[in-house]
């Protein structure tokens, strides 16, 4: 069963964090974080990086951990597919939650 | 005991009964596979022909063929059934026939539970098939958008036989997939580790889970949606709190996993066949792995893309447009792979070839518009018409039905044990993929002219009409070369000659059997060392005959298989299955009745079926199990195992495990719909928030603690040998402290028709008590297993497996209570 985990936890934590975001962004608009600021960011915007960079370093902890002697698989074959599966949701997470920096939040 | 001796007594032990009465009380997955099959073929049939009539009115303007009613009922019934009738319960029929005989196994992990889920698809599509006869079939479009489906839309009956049909049918997908999980993680053939298993394996394996978390989202929306229509309760009426976006939500959360639950099977599919064709081994295994886990779990991140024209904000678009555009990513690994693996073998041009070849061109071009439309501006632009019908028809006849047609004449000689001889097959290859590139490169011409989809007619003038006839012609071409698959299909399976065991040279099991295959599949259990392990012993089905492999001495009328460690196939447990039994058939009708009442409003024979149903499912879980300890059990090779009996984890821990995957997520989509209609619906808040009381925290407090210490007191109890009746009465006191607080929370507020947070209110307290109800019950069930002596320190699954439920109970209620709470807490 932990082999079963070891593969299907990285993408699914990319989804969970992608879900949690764009609810997050939903929040943000409805409660017109915007007006607000914080460290010189509106609200919404500064709320959204750090959700995005949380995500960011779980999914990079999600890598070594794959790779570490501690939680990584026994099995070679899952040892591999548990690396690759991190990596790519690493790229997803920098790929799909990039818009947080790149556009308007609210319009 | 030579190879026939052992043939004719595996035979008698395995074989559905003679006669009429077998086809009801099958549960063997080779009957119960070949029965889905033939459903899924007859739906598509009756699909086809709607699509048939779809084109002959649209094949000129101002067409007089059909009337707007009409119309919309056969465009919204065409959609429904290849959707829900034809293309998942194809995948069901082609996995439930073929994983066993993949995996080297006997049958799937609950025989029983397959047979319950064709009864159920069975008559939840002929509910649907009813309403199309009576003219009173679903009207509102295959996605059922409210106001449109609700009763300001659709006033009559139409919209209930979708909501209420397509829920029962969907029973069957879950069932399904549970089943398929199951067996892929735990009954494979001994040896047979993860990196052994064969490809489709992993993809029946990913695309079940998906079904698992894909569906609930639609099962809650229906729910949702018929109790608007029935009872008022306004979840998607602006005006009381609802909201119409939460039904595309909830829709486009399964509809798009939907696409990929359809796509990945025909991808397992070509990645089966394709090496064989080309005379090799699939090209980075590994990488086709990964990938199809990858698209597996990135297409429920893609769901927004279906709704860019509802005023989404830019970053809400970008981030689903994002989303949109890196699945062509996985998509692009497994179509290299297939081209490497062409590369280096020797393709041979056979006809699953050619099917698999029309597959690539239809499903890259369908793949390539995909890309299109996640362009948010090109969305927009192209929205609701004629292109995005193109688009979806690329995508799934290209990428579903062109690679099961691949896999229907790969797999043909193993169903029939002839050998293909009439040539009909080319013909209607070449008549379908010129037809259906005639008729949808039409469409999507048609669509960026501007045409609209779903308009039963339209005017001259428009610079549409040639196009139309032309795509009309191709949809009669295509038609006639799927008449020509049928014909072609019934011909040989009557007449042909017979065939040899392994017609392409394949390395995979199934072809390890004799040909049409018996009804145990394997006569001894091989143990497995290579991905394909013919090619790296050719004499293997003749070792497996003449019962070298496991279990190759049958016991009695047992029907025993093994199950296998999940990562490395060790031989873990003995399982017997149970024998041929009309109790599917008997639930799935009683469980009809409850759709039925909802349906004709006749809500007496809800609860009724309710009892009905939980009768039957005591007597079927009764059956199982043993009254004593066997201890460690000869299964040949000199290896001996406990029975699953005996196991910590029983087959029944497992299956009820992803069943509470798939509740899990129906629970996770209706506390997101809460949250939904909470912060972004109108006519929020409502006039009052429900008020914490003490007496209701009291008693969820109470029963979140008392059950899960009360069923872990019996476990503890259980294994020293100890009755478990103390902890079992404090689980069940607890779960009923759970029931009465779910019932306290609508106590006092409005009806639930009044706002749609009171609705939503409703619901929770209806969950949470259906399953704490559930709880309670199954530890009185424990109860009285215990006491007719089916529990012992050595067989406790038992205990755990009610552990499960329980836990969820109490875990689900406290959050589901703690949810209702919160906002009257927080002002």
């Amino acid at each position: 069963m932990s082999d079963v985990l070891r593969i299907s936890i990285p993408l699914t934590v990319w989804l969970a964090s992608f879900s949690a975001i764009y609810g997050l962004h939903g929040l943000a608009c409805s409660a017109n974080w915007t007006s607000a600021a914080f460290l010189g960011l509106p609200l919404a915007r500064a709320a959204l990086v750090a959700a995005w960079i949380a995500a960011i370093a779980l999914q990079l902890g999600l890598v070594f951990a794959m790779k570490s002697h501690q939680f990584g698989s026994r099995s070679l074959f899952v040892r591999w597919i548990s690396v690759t599966l991190s990596l790519a949701a690493l790229v997803a997470s920098l790929w799909t939650l990039f818009p947080v920096v790149a556009t308007s939040a609210c319009l | 005991m030579n190879a026939l001796q052992r043939h004719r007594a595996l035979t008698r032990i395995w074989s559905s009964e003679q006669g009429w009465r077998g086809w009801f009380t099958t549960v063997n997955h080779s009957d119960v596979g070949r029965m889905f099959l033939f459903a899924a073929a007859f739906f598509f049939a009756v699909g086809g022909v709607l699509a048939m009539l779809i084109r002959a009115q649209l094949a000129t303007p101002r067409s007089a063929f059909m009337g707007p009613d009409v119309y919309n009922q056969v465009f919204t019934m065409h959609g429904t059934i290849m959707m829900f009738l034809f293309a998942i319960p194809l995948f069901e029929g082609l996995t439930v026939y073929m994983l066993p005989k993949l995996l080297g196994t006997r049958d799937l992990a609950f025989p029983r539970l397959t047979a319950y889920g064709f009864w159920c698809y069975v008559f939840g599509g002929a509910m649907l098939i009813f309403a199309l006869l009576a003219g009173i079939a679903p009207d509102s479009g295959w996605f059922m958008y409210p106001p449109l489906s609700s009763t300001l839309g659709s006033p009559g009956i139409n919209s209930d036989f979708w909501l209420i049909g397509i829920t029962f049918v969907e029973i069957s997908a879950i069932a399904a997939a549970v089943e398929i999980t199951v067996t892929v993680l735990r009954y494979r053939a001994p040896g047979m580790s993860l990196d052994k298993m064969p490809i489709y394996a992993w993809y029946a394996l990913v695309v079940a889970v998906m079904i698992l978390t894909g569906f609930p989202p639609l099962i809650l929306g229906s729910i949702l949606l018929e109790l608007e229509r029935a009872f008022g309760m306004p979840f998607f009426q602006a005006a009381e709190g609802g909201d119409s976006l939460l039904w595309q939500h909830l829709f486009w959360l399964f509809g798009h996993p939907e696409v990929y639950i359809i796509f990945l099977p025909a991808a397992g599919v070509v990645s089966t066949i394709l090496p064989v064709m080309a005379r090799t081994t699939l090209l980075g295994y590994g990488w086709v792995v990964a990938a199809a886990v990858s698209l597996g779990v990135l297409s429920f991140g893609l769901w927004v893309h279906h709704m860019f024209t509802t005023g989404i904000p830019h970053m809400g678009l970008a981030f689903f447009s994002a989303a949109s555009t890196l699945v062509a990513v996985p998509t692009g690994v497994q179509i290299f792979a297939w081209i490497g693996t062409l590369w280096k073998g020797s393709p041979q041009l056979r006809l699953p070839m050619l099917w698999i070849l029309a597959f690539f061109a239809t499903f890259v071009i369908g793949g390539l518009t995909g890309v299109m439309v996640a362009v948010v501006p090109f969305d927009w632009q192209v929205h609701d018409t004629h292109f995005v019908v193109a688009h979806l028809h690329y995508v799934l006849v290209g990428g579903f039905v062109f690679p099961m047609l691949a896999a229907l004449y790969y797999w043909l000689p193993h169903v029939t044990g002839r050998k293909r001889f009439f040539k009909l097959g080319e013909t209607a290859f070449w008549l379908i993929a010129i037809g259906f590139h005639v008729t949808f490169l039409a469409v999507h011409w048609v669509g960026l002219l501007g045409m609209r989809r779903r308009i039963h007619t339209y005017d001259e003038g428009q610079g549409w009409e040639v196009i139309n006839l032309i795509s009309s012609i191709g949809g009669f071409v295509t038609a006639v070369g799927f008449a020509l698959v049928f014909v072609d299909i019934a011909v040989n399976a009557a007449v042909a000659i017979r065939g040899s065991r392994d017609p392409w040279k394949a390395g995979t099991l199934e072809w390890a059997m004799p040909t049409p295959p018996p009804a145990y599949n394997f006569a001894s259990l091989p143990e497995v060392q290579n991905r394909d392990p013919l090619y790296h012993d050719p004499a293997l089905p003749v070792r497996i005959a003449r019962g070298e492999g496991y279990l190759g001495t049958p016991r009695g009328d047992r029907r025993e298989t093994l199950t296998v460690s999940i990562t490395s196939g060790r031989p873990d447990y003995l399982v017997v299955f149970p024998g041929n039994t009309a109790l599917p058939i008997m639930m799935a009708f009683v469980t009809g009745g409850i759709f039925l009442g909802m349906l004709v409003k006749a809500y007496w024979l809800v609860p009724l079926s309710l009892v009905g149903v939980g009768a039957l499912m005591m007597r079927w879980v009764w059956t199982l199990g043993r009254r004593d300890d066997v201890g460690p059990q000869d299964i040949g090779r000199g290896v001996a195992l406990h029975s699953a009996a005996e196991a910590a984890d029983p087959p029944g821990w497992w299956g009820s495990l992803f069943l509470l995957l798939a509740d899990a997520t129906f629970f996770g989509s209706l506390l997101f719909g809460y949250a939904f209609l909470w912060t972004v619906a109108p006519n929020w808040p409502p006039s009052s928030y429900l008020e914490p009381d003490v007496l209701g925290l009291g008693l969820v407090l109470a029963g979140a603690i008392l059950a899960p210490l009360g069923i872990r007191l019996a476990e503890r109890q259980v294994e020293r040998h100890a009755a478990p009746y103390p902890g079992l009465a404090l689980a069940a006191v607890g779960g009923m402290a759970l029931a009465l607080a779910a019932c306290l929370v609508p106590l006092g507020r409005p009806a639930p028709d009044f706002h749609a947070y009171d609705a939503t209110l409703w619901v929770i307290a209806g969950y949470a008590l259906f399953h704490a109800a559930l709880a309670a019950g199954m530890t009185l069930f424990l109860a009285a297993r215990a006491w007719a002596g089916f529990v012992s320190a050595r067989r406790c699954g038992e205990v755990r497996t009610v552990r499960l439920w329980v836990d969820y109970a109490a875990v689900t209620t406290l959050i589901g209570l703690a949810a209702s709470y919160l906002p009257g807490a927080l002002t």
